[in-house]
């Protein structure tokens, strides 16, 4: 685990200092007002120019000598990333230069709040799509799941968001305004608020938590109403990995001895279904939760892109314009700490739920 | 003789298994219908230089004018522009362009990425999979420990960091899919591998003397490419979801590409008062990547004998 995050470390600190040019690096820092002798010790500071470097134009065109070994780089950056030091953003924060960690941090809890959300959806929708198709196999309710799950599947998250937004903003409307509100986490603006949308205050970062928290209904109500176009359009298009391995675990659980052998004892269709087989269908599912993790990470890049929802995925693709590596590579962290421990606890998880595996 | 018997046995029994998956395919609509998009979708890309100018889509004057003159339908958008006079089916594109040219020249685009993505995305995972899964001990333990770092990364990440590191253009586009995507093919090149190698055949080979590249790319190998196969199928659709999702937020080589996502990059940008720019690139993207992938299920269904009814 910790070798996998060790080796994703190298992969990423090369992809984005080695292959660039090493003043990347340096972009967060410098500014065209500061001379020459200033970009060079800020250079040195940063750890890409050595400390026997004659001047910064000499590192700008890469003289020998003067660029630090990129392995040298990566181990002075490890440090500094250890102890949580990601260094400075050229993305917008509150004010002037921030640090990565706190501007990520900042917009960390809405793609936190939409990738829950939108797994609870994907499981609500997925699993009972899964045991209609798998109890009703090549018959009418079959067909249509599969319609869904595989039209999920293939359907492009930006365009189901972009249709769900001409449906429900464009058409749907009510007293000229949109039925849903058509971007943003309604962190701050409270459209939709009865009233006076009252205090708030961040708990957590999440608006849906801190509006319970805060016992702001309003509120609450707000960010529940703003989520539920993209979580919907994360949930749609990623079901189809659950509703498939439900039925196909469902359709081979069904056909073992001891459901027979219920169905002999006179047992109900229903009894049968959801007490006896559900059980031992389900546990394999929880297998794609590492996968269904990467799956939401990733898709919500498209989503708050397409819903302008203030997250860390919209904010990576003006961190890529831009070429804020800094940003980028906690980026890239952070989402791998979070599949590699994923698979752990579903590994764990696996293994205390169903008593016949033991490592 | 008897060795010609048994191949003739053998033979008459893969044709009666042919001819009854096929039987089983003509009897599902669904797999009917993907079966026929995907012929449809391949054909379309090989006329496209047919019907529209392949070389017209950057010869356009540049100006902003988004027209949508079909009276079968209208939107509940004001239309900025007066287009009357001209045909336009689905309208133009922000650049004035017929958005249906646009869309055929786009296709045969996109199926060549995901061709080359599929290709590529097989051949690597073909090789160190059955590597792997053959060689076993150190050479696995490093092939499996090198997949799971790429696929501990969401995939778009990774790509946007590659294609902005490397530089916008269709081949590192490509290449940044193909870098997402091997590792599936190694992992599921490897458990097939795993379990055809202590198959009796292989045994029976080596004593025979038979060295390990012989029975690896002669005999292991062509044995268990077949699930490789059905997933590539299966695949091509969704690389060219991954594809159009990389050119849609922006990293495009040229905004002027006819390329489904990057046309409907043009779409969210005038979305209220163009909707028709997104919403006819993103339809065709769907059709397409349902047909291969109705055509993907549909093949694993019918190989597949535990599902098989």
């Amino acid at each position: 685990m910790v070798f996998v995050l060790l080796a994703l470390s190298i992969l990423i600190f090369y992809l984005t200092r080695g292959l660039l040019p090493p003043t990347t690096a340096l972009a967060p820092y410098i500014n065209p007002r500061l001379t020459d002798a200033g970009k060079l010790s800020i250079a040195r500071a940063v750890g890409v120019a050595t400390s026997t470097c004659p001047s910064f134009t000499d590192f700008a065109s890469l003289q020998s000598g003067c660029v630090t070994p990129l392995w040298t780089q990566y181990f002075f950056w490890l440090k500094n990333v250890l102890v949580g030091n990601w260094g400075y953003t050229l993305l917008p924060g509150i004010s002037g230069t921030e640090s990565t960690w706190s501007v990520f941090f900042g917009r960390f809890p809405y793609t936190a709040e939409l990738d829950i959300v939108a797994a609870v959806l994907t499981f609500l929708i997925g699993v009972p799509l899964g045991i209609v198709s798998a109890t009703h196999n090549n018959k009418l309710p079959d067909h249509l799941s599969r319609i869904v799950s595989l039209g999920g599947y293939s359907i492009p998250q930006f365009w189901f968001g972009a249709m769900l937004l001409i449906v429900f903003v464009l058409y749907l409307r009510i007293g000229g305004l949109g039925l849903l509100p058509a971007s943003g986490a309604l962190g701050t603006t409270c459209a939709l608020c009865f009233g006076n949308p009252g205090n708030i205050t961040a708990y957590t970062g999440v608006p849906l938590l801190d509006a319970l928290l805060s016992l702001n209904l309003p509120y609450f109500w707000d960010s529940v109403v703003a989520i539920i176009l993209p979580a919907l359009t994360l949930a749609i298009t990623s079901l189809g990995l659950l509703t498939r391995i439900v039925r196909s675990n469902m359709m081979e659980v069904l056909r073992q001895d001891y459901i027979t052998m219920a169905r002999s004892k006179g047992l109900k269709e229903r009894s049968i279904i959801y007490s006896h087989a559900l059980r031992n269908a389900i546990l394999p599912a929880i297998t794609v939760a590492g996968l269904l993790v990467t799956y939401l990470i990733g898709g919500s890049v498209i989503v708050e892109i397409v819903f302008s929802w203030p997250g860390v995925g919209s904010a990576a693709l003006v961190a890529a314009d831009v070429l804020d590596i800094n940003f980028l590579e906690l980026f890239v962290l952070v989402a791998g700490v979070i599949i590699v421990v994923t698979n752990l606890v579903v590994d764990i998880l696996y293994a205390v739920l169903d008593p016949r595996i033991r490592y | 003789m008897g060795q010609t018997e048994k191949n003739s046995v053998e033979s008459r029994r893969r044709h009666s298994e042919l001819r009854f998956a096929l039987h089983l395919l003509r009897q599902n609509p669904i797999v009917m219908a993907g079966l026929v998009i995907s012929v449809a979708t391949v054909v379309l890309a090989l006329l496209s230089n047919l019907l529209v100018n392949g070389a017209s889509w950057h010869q356009q004057a540049l100006t902003l004018r988004l027209c949508w003159n079909n009276p079968a339908f209208s939107w509940p958008v004001t239309n900025l522009f007066n287009c009357a006079g001209q045909v336009y089916p689905l309208g133009t594109d922000a650049y004035g362009r017929s958005l249906l040219q646009m869309i055929i020249l786009a296709i045969p685009i996109d199926l060549q990425i995901a061709l080359e993505v599929v290709a590529s995305a097989v051949a690597i995972g073909v090789i160190f999979g059955s590597l792997a899964a053959y060689m076993g001990g150190l050479i696995d333990e490093i092939i499996l420990r090198i997949t799971d770092i790429f696929l501990a990364v969401p995939w778009i990440l990774l790509a946007i960091v590659l294609i902005v590191v490397l530089g916008r253009s269709l081949t590192t586009l490509t290449l940044a899919v193909i870098i997402t995507w091997w590792p599936w093919y190694v992992r599921l090149m490897r458990s097939q591998v795993i379990g055809e190698k202590e198959k009796l055949y292989v045994e029976r080979l080596r004593m025979m003397g038979a060295g390990w590249p012989r029975i690896l790319f002669r005999h292991v190998i062509p044995n268990s490419i077949y699930p490789i196969l059905v997933q590539s199928t299966l695949d091509i659709g969704s690389v060219i979801l991954t594809v159009s999702a990389l050119t849609f937020i922006g990293l495009t080589p040229n905004p002027l590409l006819p390329e489904l996502g990057n046309l409907s990059n043009q779409g969210i940008e005038y979305f209220f008062t163009a909707p028709w720019l997104i919403v006819f690139p993103g339809l065709t993207i769907l059709i397409i990547s349902l047909g291969f992938n109705l055509l993907g299920d549909g093949i694993r269904d019918i190989f597949d004998p535990r599902l098989r009814r």
